[in-house]
């Protein structure tokens, strides 16, 4: 499925969870690009998208679908976001604790990501999302660390692919 | 994985030396737990932390050992502070994760037809985690004075009592935290979560006292049956986590600087004596503190919850601190190796200190049971209180398990409760259960741990520990 090219709704990289649901993707188990590992202690994910810039946005919201009902943030305001690192994959885990920390520190669900440009040091990105609101949202577990457990970024003749284990 | 394991005692196997390891591996088991340890690498894993600089005697796992990153969980590890190292993977990312034991002068028949308004209450009143109304802010300024006084801040700012401060491990106060090496991102996420229990598999836990297996230690410790307990089960919260990543990080480099060889690069250390090594111990103790400054103030608004539901007074209501432990934590201490006095840097992950009848970090009223100890099982079986053993301060540095471990992942739990009320079926076996969600609850069903009862007689049966009481839960809150 090539999200943000035939779901309404997206543009560009950007992965909005609104228009995923309209393409009937988001069961239990979320969209098809995504999959929860089965990790024993901990929590995982794998993420699969045709271009790197999709690749991390996809990567960010399916930590946050771990964190919350992502169907229930509404995407009311804009933040943008510079990281940067060492190298391609310290900048996944860079850029998906900053996420972590925005969330936890100033209470703020995220329910859409755009990557405007990426390289293999750092990016620019627009996320999505609004206060938390303890009537309307659930926060179903904190995440502790994005780990570099196990962590891989490949890339094959589909496009990109992301594991990334999650410190629960 | 295949794993060259040798028989020590029936309860105690061994990896031998091999390769760049420096001393052996060895994991407390009953014959029985073996096939299921050995089923994945944790062992390897034990093997892995044998290779590092300066390990005294044995890398040791108890019989909850499971994966971890890089140390295994339930592991113990002990360093000679001139030749050793330090490791942020050692302690684990809830730096001071721990349990406190609280009893009550209550018996189950006053409190268990009430159980559901208590729950509630105390739902209410200690919040659990991201944007959860209630939890104290408290601005960095004064963050830095709780990171330096632990349990003691939070007793000076109204919450419990001096006697809970002299039941906690090192009485709620490590030595040597040091404010300057905790980054600005570990003060912010820590701002706001003082008094919160967190998610996962943190708890706090209403039950009461169901069996006595040692009457001498039941009476020393003030616990009788069927006399209401509470078990409170957190950490340093957001905080201790910022604190081992920004250090993982500092120690991947310090690897390198120091020529450290590793056969995984999760066992990210430095020197004890290095600047690294110092600023995160510095850091650590800061974290250290601020999980025993947490539960203290967790355990005040659980007395205000009683009082409130019960409509009783302090004095009644009588609950009372019967001993904190952590289970996340390095910390230097004097054990006896070979004959000889060493001073260690020893580090348990997913493991509780054990310390034995007359060891001077006993409390008094202690002295001759030993060092209590909270082994925490799942939401709706059993807990138990043990006691730490001589045989334990010869051969584990004083140490014993932590908990049952999961038996299945999240995936897997999640599956087995589809289509089922967890809720109401643990209310059916009279356990009132409240979380953030159906979806944390299920995810921390029973049958997703291993049956703690295992773990705990592996414990016995070795002599690490002696079983004291086993507690059995009437009402839960989960983050």
């Amino acid at each position: 499925m090539a999200v943000g090219t035939n779901c309404i709704g997206c543009e560009g990289s950007a992965i909005a969870v609104k228009s995923i649901l309209t393409c009937g993707h988001a069961e239990e188990t979320g969209p098809d690009w995504l999959e929860f590992l089965d990790h024993t202690a901990d929590a995982g994910i794998l993420v699969q998208a045709p271009d790197l810039k999709d690749l991390f946005a996809r990567a960010a919201w399916g930590m946050f679908s771990l964190v919350t009902d992502l169907d229930t943030v509404r995407l009311v305001e804009r933040s943008r976001i510079r990281i940067e690192a060492s190298d391609r994959l310290a900048l996944m885990v860079n850029w998906l604790s900053e996420l972590n920390y925005r969330h936890v520190t100033e209470h703020r669900l995220f329910g859409k990501f755009a990557i405007v440009e990426i390289c293999e040091k750092w990016l620019s990105a627009e996320v999505h999302g609004e206060r938390f609101d303890p009537a309307r949202h659930k926060v179903f577990r904190e995440i502790k660390a994005v780990t570099f457990h196990d962590l891989r970024l490949q890339r094959d003749d589909q496009g990109w692919k992301a594991q990334i284990i999650f410190d629960l | 994985m295949e794993y060259d394991i040798r028989k020590l005692t029936d309860y105690l196997w061994e990896l031998p030396q091999t390769g760049g390891m420096r001393v052996p591996a060895r994991i407390y088991a009953t014959e029985k737990m073996l096939p299921q340890i050995l089923s994945d690498n944790a062992p390897q894993q034990a093997a892995n932390v044998a290779h590092l600089p300066g390990i005294v005697k044995a890398s040791l796992a108890m019989p909850d050992i499971h994966w971890g990153y890089g140390f295994p969980i339930g592991g113990v590890a002990a360093f000679d502070l001139d030749q050793g190292v330090i490791s942020p993977g050692g302690v684990g990312y809830d730096i001071n994760c721990g349990v406190r034991l609280v009893a009550s002068k209550l018996s189950r028949e006053q409190v268990a037809p009430r159980m559901r308004e208590l729950v509630n209450q105390l739902f209410r009143d200690v919040p659990t985690g991201v944007g959860a109304a209630g939890a104290l802010s408290v601005p960095v300024q004064e963050l830095r004075r709780v990171a330096e006084e632990g349990a003691r801040w939070a007793f000076e700012h109204g919450f419990g009592s001096e006697s809970d401060l002299e039941h906690i491990e090192e009485n709620g106060c490590i030595a040597g935290a040091d404010p300057a090496q905790v980054s600005q991102r570990a003060w912010e996420r820590g701002r706001e979560q003082l008094g919160t229990l967190g998610s996962g598999n943190h708890f706090l836990e209403v039950g009461y006292v169901t069996e006595i297996y040692d009457e001498e230690a039941t009476q020393a410790l003030g616990l009788a049956l069927n006399q209401i307990t509470v078990i409170i089960h957190c950490g340093s919260r957001g905080f201790g986590y910022q604190i081992c990543s920004d250090y993982l990080d500092v120690m991947d480099r310090a690897v390198k600087k120091y020529g450290i060889a590793l056969p995984d690069r999760q066992l990210a250390c430095a020197p004890v004596n290095s600047s690294e090594g110092q600023n995160y111990l510095g850091a650590m103790r800061c974290a250290i503190n601020y999980a025993f400054a947490n539960r203290q103030v967790i355990a005040h608004h659980t007395r205000k919850a009683f009082e409130k539901v019960l409509g009783m007074s302090a004095a009644d209501t009588g609950l009372r601190t019967i001993y904190e432990v952590a289970h996340n934590i390095a910390k230097f201490e004097t054990h006896t190796v070979d004959g000889s006095e060493m001073r260690l840097c020893v580090h348990r992950k997913g493991a509780t200190r054990a310390f034995a009848p007359r060891c001077e970090e006993v409390p008094f009223e202690y002295q001759a049971v030993g060092q209590p100890v909270l082994i925490p099982g799942d939401m709706g079986r059993y807990s138990y209180v043990l006691t730490g053993t001589a045989k334990a301060m010869e051969e584990t540095f004083g140490s014993t398990c932590h908990g049952a471990g999961r038996a299945m992942s999240r995936v897997k739990a999640k599956k087995l409760a589809a289509g089922r009320n967890i809720i109401r079926e643990m209310e059916a076996k009279g356990i009132i259960i409240r979380g953030q969600s159906r979806r944390t609850v299920d995810e921390e069903i029973s049958e997703a741990y291993k049956d703690v009862s295992n773990v705990v007689d592996a414990c016995a049966l070795a002599g690490i520990s002696r079983k004291v009481a086993q507690l059995k839960p009437l009402g839960c809150i989960k983050g």
